[in-house]
């Protein structure tokens, strides 16, 4: 090999190296919790982090590692760390470089997981959030306090797929020296890589596309090493001695990996939210065919959106591939391959019509997940973002009638054909 | 840490502990287009066993201030001031790739303090082809591209690493990103016009030693035994899976090598 390996080659190989002992071509589930160190010098150097090596898997595992290296291989980045949760990697990734007192400047439209934690978790920390419509990319520069220390959104908002212009909100971070964490879950690696243009970090849940078998829990953040930490005194976690670890400075040796880094080193060992080997081997099978399974998640999603925008019990549609939508040409810039497979829709006759929708499709599943490789549904209103308030319902562009679609992989007319189903019944419910 | 040197501000990473020049001290000497942070998995290690480390940015290179050298001797002798302006004694350079080609001239003209000098992935020359050269210069992605291609071995291109979760060429292209186009370029125009290396080998006094790759495509096997037969009685080892980023790509066999090597020949108290 003597040139950059494709994203599809990545997808199969990065980070795996071939069992030397048994020759197992599937990357082995390491299910242990330790390892056995062959002498104490070379155990005092990995605790001292003078070299690589496990030591207790609840900072590193050698599976886990795989999927790391291979995440961090399809976005671009120099180094990531998995979590047993997107949620946890978002915190961990937060956290390492904010502390009390400090400010987010973070969009509206985000998962009501994200929003909670911004709005009323980290809060009791000391880190506030001023939160700014995606669409009003000048509202992010506006926002932009002394003591703000990130700018924080989702690629695709989560639901009204409002998409962020990367490089306009980059270009702010980069004018303020702060950071543009993007968290990248349903776009995906190959639909965008964030980091081309101008985002420092991402974060994902790879429960979602990226496993995308809905059989696995999982977070990661990937370290764009693309930020000058060292620049200014604002992010002294990074350029900081580090007292745990005998002082170590880990901007000056640790470089571009240097915020996943002080992850592995603060996070995973301090608050401990690794992802089991078990699921690392999970998510790894889904990585493996991640190109195969978004070009049918696209393909079925554009049948579905013809299907839905002539459908006479759907009263909206929205999906950032239709010209109609407000991030339709951001869309075609950042997404050239499609921008994902999530459609919010209205059905005709409010609440209680899109209720009975929801109760009376067969194939499509009701549950509060995205991403997999079957067709989902979900009232947003009264689930995902229910906790949060009214106002915020309004910024995330949560309406009472909308349906939440994460289009699937089955043959598209059994989709269609289950949901004929439940319009059918909606309909009834709405001539009352 | 920052000193100056001629008047202009040097970066050195010292490995975690406090630079002590009453210690034995490893100098590591960076390739082209790269920095301090190449040595990631060896300087720390080195500090934590009492030795003294320094890790410069070359001139222009990441954090110290430029313009780059743009000759092998030139930065021989910029060595030799860093050298004399902290007055360290008792070194034992290691050096990569054009480093090495730093180390033949530094260890040639100034023997005094050097007990030993260590040579990984490098021949006696480093002909560059214009095209990476130019490209360099016009097209830095390109460069990078070619360079990082060629650099690591499968491994490396498989995003493998040391360090769990760590992808060495991803880190590598961050790096250079910093360091082009006139630092990388620069670099290579002098690794390219050098050609004193048989001389400066065969003048060598301090013990040497050359860890080469058996995969290194920048600095093949023939090459690097150019340099052990115009050596004065190396030690040579061939690390045989590694492609030329040996330090990074094969760190611990690596690591052990520097070790005995360095704790033989300039022991600490």
């Amino acid at each position: 090999m003597s040139r950059f390996l494709n994203f599809d080659t990545l997808s199969l190989h990065a980070g795996q190296t071939v069992d030397p002992v048994f020759g197992a071509r599937a990357t082995p589930i390491y299910q242990t919790t330790s390892y056995v160190f062959p002498d104490t010098d070379t155990a005092s150097s990995i605790f001292n982090l003078e070299r690589g090596g496990h030591a207790y898997s609840r900072i590193t595992n050698p599976t886990v590692g795989v999927l790391e290296q291979r995440i961090a291989a399809l976005e671009g980045g120099s180094a990531a760390v998995c979590t047993a949760s997107g949620m946890a990697a978002t915190f961990c990734a937060i956290t390492a470089i904010l502390g009390q007192g400090d400010h987010i400047v973070a969009s509206t439209q985000m998962y009501g997981g994200n929003i909670s934690l911004m709005k009323n978790t980290l809060p009791r920390f000391g880190i506030t959030a001023t939160f700014v419509d995606p669409t009003d990319t000048g509202g992010f520069r506006d926002a932009i306090q002394d003591n703000t220390r990130l700018i924080y959104g989702e690629l695709i908002g989560n639901p009204g797929l409002d998409i962020l212009d990367l490089e306009a909100i980059a270009k702010i971070g980069g004018d303020h020296h702060v950071p543009f964490m993007v968290d990248a879950t349903f776009n995906t690696p190959y639909l965008c890589r964030c980091f081309d243009y101008g985002a420092n970090v991402t974060v994902h849940s790879v429960t979602k596309w990226m496993g995308g078998h809905g059989a696995a829990i999982g977070g990661a953040v990937v370290d764009g090493g693309n930020f000058d930490w060292g620049a200014t005194d604002k992010y002294p976690t990074i350029t900081e001695p580090y007292a745990p670890f005998s002082g170590i400075n880990l901007w000056e040796e640790f470089g571009p990996s240097a915020f996943a880094t002080r992850i592995r080193a603060e996070a995973m060992r301090d608050i401990g939210p690794s992802m089991s080997p078990m699921n690392a081997f999970l998510l790894l099978q889904g990585i493996e065919t991640l190109s195969l399974r978004m070009d049918k998640h696209l393909s079925n999603t554009a049948e579905l959106l013809d299907y839905l925008t002539g459908h006479e019990q759907v009263s909206w549609v929205s999906h950032p591939s239709l010209p109609s939508h407000s991030s339709h040409k951001l869309a075609q810039k950042y997404l050239p391959k499609g921008a994902g497979s999530i459609v919010s829709f209205g059905v005709k006759g409010g609440r209680e019509a899109g209720k009975t929708f929801i109760e009376n499709v067969e194939l499509a599943s009701h549950l509060a997940n995205v991403g997999d490789a079957k067709t989902l549904i979900i009232h947003p209103a009264t689930t995902t973002h229910s906790r949060i308030d009214a106002d915020a319902l309004v910024a995330a562009g949560i309406t009472e009638d909308m349906i939440r679609l994460s289009v699937g992989l089955e043959d598209v007319a059994d989709i269609k054909a289950d949901f004929e189903t439940g319009f059918r019944a909606a309909k009834r419910v709405a001539k009352g | 840490m920052y000193f100056a040197v001629n008047g202009k501000q040097v970066f050195a990473t010292t490995g975690g502990k406090p630079f002590d020049n009453s210690k034995p001290t490893v100098i590591f000497l960076h390739g082209s287009g790269l920095d301090h942070t190449f040595w990631g998995l060896h300087a720390r290690f080195f500090a934590f066993r009492n030795y003294s480390v320094l890790v410069p940015d070359l001139p222009g290179h990441t954090n110290s201030e430029g313009p780059p050298l743009t000759t092998i001797e030139a930065i021989a002798d910029w060595l030799n001031d860093v050298v004399k302006t902290l007055d360290i004694n008792n070194i034992s350079l290691v050096a990569h790739s054009q480093g090495c080609l730093d180390a033949l001239e530094f260890a040639s003209r100034f023997p005094e303090r050097l007990k030993s000098v260590s040579f990984i992935a490098s021949g006696l020359a480093t002909p560059v082809n214009e095209a990476l050269i130019s490209a360099a210069e016009n097209d830095p992605e390109a460069a990078i591209a070619m360079m990082l291609g060629w650099g690591f071995g499968p491994a490396g291109q498989l995003h493998q690493g040391p360090i769990p979760g760590n992808s060495m060429v991803a880190g590598g292209r961050k790096v250079m990103r910093g360091n082009v186009p006139a630092e990388l370029a620069a670099d290579l125009r002098a690794c390219d016009a050098y050609k004193n290396g048989k001389q400066a080998a065969a003048a060598i006094q301090a013990p040497a030693q050359v860890i080469l790759a058996g995969k290194d495509r920048m600095a093949p096997r023939k090459a690097g035994l150019e340099l052990v037969a115009h050596l004065p009685d190396p030690e040579v080892t061939i690390i045989e899976e590694s492609g030329h980023m040996v330090p990074q790509e094969a760190p611990d066999r690596c690591r052990q090598l520097l070790r005995d090597f360095i704790f033989k020949n300039n022991p600490t108290r």
